[in-house]
């Protein structure tokens, strides 16, 4: 394979999307508050009932 | 560099409420709520052989044959068809969204810079929110995505990177020079797991660096479900296969973290581009036994992470990561900007992790996971066993930017970045330009309609008079990209695509 030859640009996005536009973080409010009661509220079992198929 | 490379990620997916959930009904649901442009059903699966070994032979079968066969005898019970089942969906920018066995996989465009690899695989995961929200919606049971590797039960699905690469460098050469990286890269890139797996399960409670290693119990081999080997030999190149290998590497972990997946996707392919820049085997170490270390280092609680190499050296999984860089920094001296950063960084990283391991936990998963849980668990005075870690464990994978542990702390700014989160998050389903995904993607794009059949290597188009065929098995030339690119943007018809100088009318 040839070596790249310049830095390459995205191809201009069509119209339509993927889905959920991507939120930039909040790096100038820090919250801890917030991410502990992320934390309290997973279920402590969440893990327990979660079972999937092995894949690849 | 002479590489492209991809990620193929498979996601564990599940519902708030888990009565009676057939998982292989979720994935299949989740592929096909998907409303982004793409074409669908139309992978030719004819042309796949994952029989083949780059030891120079054809396997009669693979471990996970019968598997197989036994789910889709019980899939043929769903009045799904087979291409139903899978649910292939080529998108426009030339990745593929589909059902693998039980889970949604999502499959990177073909990429030459770090930044478009980071952008690909983002939008992947815009991608899967998206289903999710959407699969969501129709009833009062959420959908959870986990971007993982464990359900803790002893059943892991995987996170492969592809490197297509010139055919140069022997199989034998490449295979054992690999090894000793494979088995001590987890301390840059693993993604952190809370306790042990399969028949070790009983022994202690514990944190791991891998969320993978428990599952490998081969050197080398062609499988990747069963008896997972460290070095997988599938030779399946997707592209003119007297010139290319794929190397698949099936022993990475999912990374959440952009820098984690930085250094793993940067750091393989200058280790991988210095043996083919005529690094010696010499230069590498040689591990006395992989298998054994890769458990080891994943599981050693101190963090010292020590390894015998074969000549009966005591040395460490941070000192064997140096030696590769030393060798990338003699065997590639003239490295872009954009792999300095993945070298000086990859440094920085190692040397981090001698002084003080979660120091890295700006950059890394599994020391982000550790530092996060662990001041939780003190807090919350939790014994090191307690179930309630596990589940924190997976809530920190869980693709939902309101609940996810690992969105938590990207909204706290906790993660340093390779590029800027703009670069990396504003070009959602836009293929790579200068690699043949550009094409796919376009064709996609544009005569979607008229696809009758694609896979990585070729298109089969249907135009109102004629069929044509592109041939991209040794489409990788950034120019001619670029010139097709403009041809098939003033293609008016099917037909005008026979224009392409890798077309041809069947």
């Amino acid at each position: 394979m040839p070596d790249r030859i310049q830095k390459p640009q995205p191809v201009t996005p069509a119209p339509g999307g993927g889905g959920d536009a991507p939120r930039a973080p909040q790096v100038d409010k820090p919250n801890t508050d917030e991410l502990l009661k992320r934390m309290r509220k997973v279920d402590p079992d969440q893990a327990k009932r979660y079972r999937q198929r092995t894949g690849q | 560099m002479d590489i492209q490379f991809g990620i193929e990620t498979e996601i564990g997916i599940s519902r708030e409420k888990t009565e009676g959930l057939d998982v292989v009904a979720e994935s299949i649901a989740l592929v096909r709520s998907a409303t982004a442009p793409g074409v669908r059903m139309r992978w030719d699966y004819s042309c796949e052989d994952p029989h083949c070994d780059a030891r120079g032979f054809r396997v009669k079968e693979l471990l996970q044959d019968t598997d197989e066969a036994n789910y889709f005898a019980q899939d043929a019970q769903r009045t799904l068809t087979f291409h139903e089942i899978k649910s292939d969906l080529v998108l426009r920018n030339g990745a593929r969204f589909y059902n693998d066995h039980a889970h949604p996989e999502y499959c990177t465009p073909e990429c030459t810079t770090l930044l478009e690899i980071l952008q690909q695989d983002y939008a992947g995961d815009a991608l899967l929110m998206a289903c999710a929200k959407t699969l969501g919606q129709k009833s009062d049971n959420p959908v959870l995505l986990y971007k993982n590797n464990t359900d803790f039960r002893g059943h892991s699905y995987g996170c492969h990177e592809n490197y297509l690469m010139p055919r140069t460098v022997t199989w034998d050469v490449l295979s054992q020079a690999i090894m000793a990286f494979f088995v001590s890269r987890q301390i840059v890139c693993g993604a952190g797991k809370y306790g042990w797996e399969e028949e070790d399960k009983f022994l202690k409670p514990g944190f791991q660096v891998s969320q993978r290693s428990d599952f490998f119990s081969e050197l080398q081999s062609v499988d990747t479900m069963q008896r997972r080997p460290i070095v997988n030999t599938r030779d399946e190149p997707h592209a003119n296969n007297e010139k290319y290998r794929r190397f698949h590497v099936i022993i990475g972990d999912t990374n959440l973290s952009l820098y984690s997946n930085f250094l793993k996707i940067g750091t393989t392919t200058l280790v991988l581009q210095a043996l083919l820049n005529g690094a010696p085997l010499e230069r590498v170490p040689i591990v006395a036994d992989p298998l054994q270390s890769l458990r080891s280092i994943s599981r050693d609680s101190s963090w010292q992470w020590l390894c015998r190499l074969a000549n009966g050296q005591k040395t460490t999984a941070v000192d064997i990561q140096r030696t590769y860089l030393q060798v990338v920094r003699e065997f590639c001296p003239s490295l872009t900007p954009e792999w300095k950063a993945v070298a000086d960084g990859w440094e920085k990283v190692l040397n981090d992790l001698e002084r003080d391991p979660l120091s890295t936990a700006d950059r890394l998963d599994w020391s982000a996971k550790y530092k996060l849980i662990e001041s939780f668990r003190q807090s919350e005075e939790l014994e090191e066993g307690d179930p309630w870690l596990r589940s924190l464990d997976l809530a920190y994978h869980l693709l939902d930017r309101q609940q996810g542990l690992f969105y938590g702390l990207m909204d706290q700014g906790t993660f340093k970045l390779p590029y800027s989160y703009l670069e990396i998050t504003g070009h959602a389903l836009c293929p790579p330009s200068t690699t043949r995904a550009a094409v796919r993607g376009r064709c996609v794009e544009k005569f979607g309609s008229a696809v009758q059949a694609t896979q990585w290597d070729y298109i089969l188009l249907h135009g109102t008079h004629k069929k044509i065929e592109l041939d991209l098995r040794n489409l990788f030339d950034p120019n001619l990209v670029r010139q097709s690119l403009k041809i098939i943007g003033n293609a008016k018809c099917v037909e005008d695509l026979a224009q392409l100088k890798f077309a041809k009318i069947v």
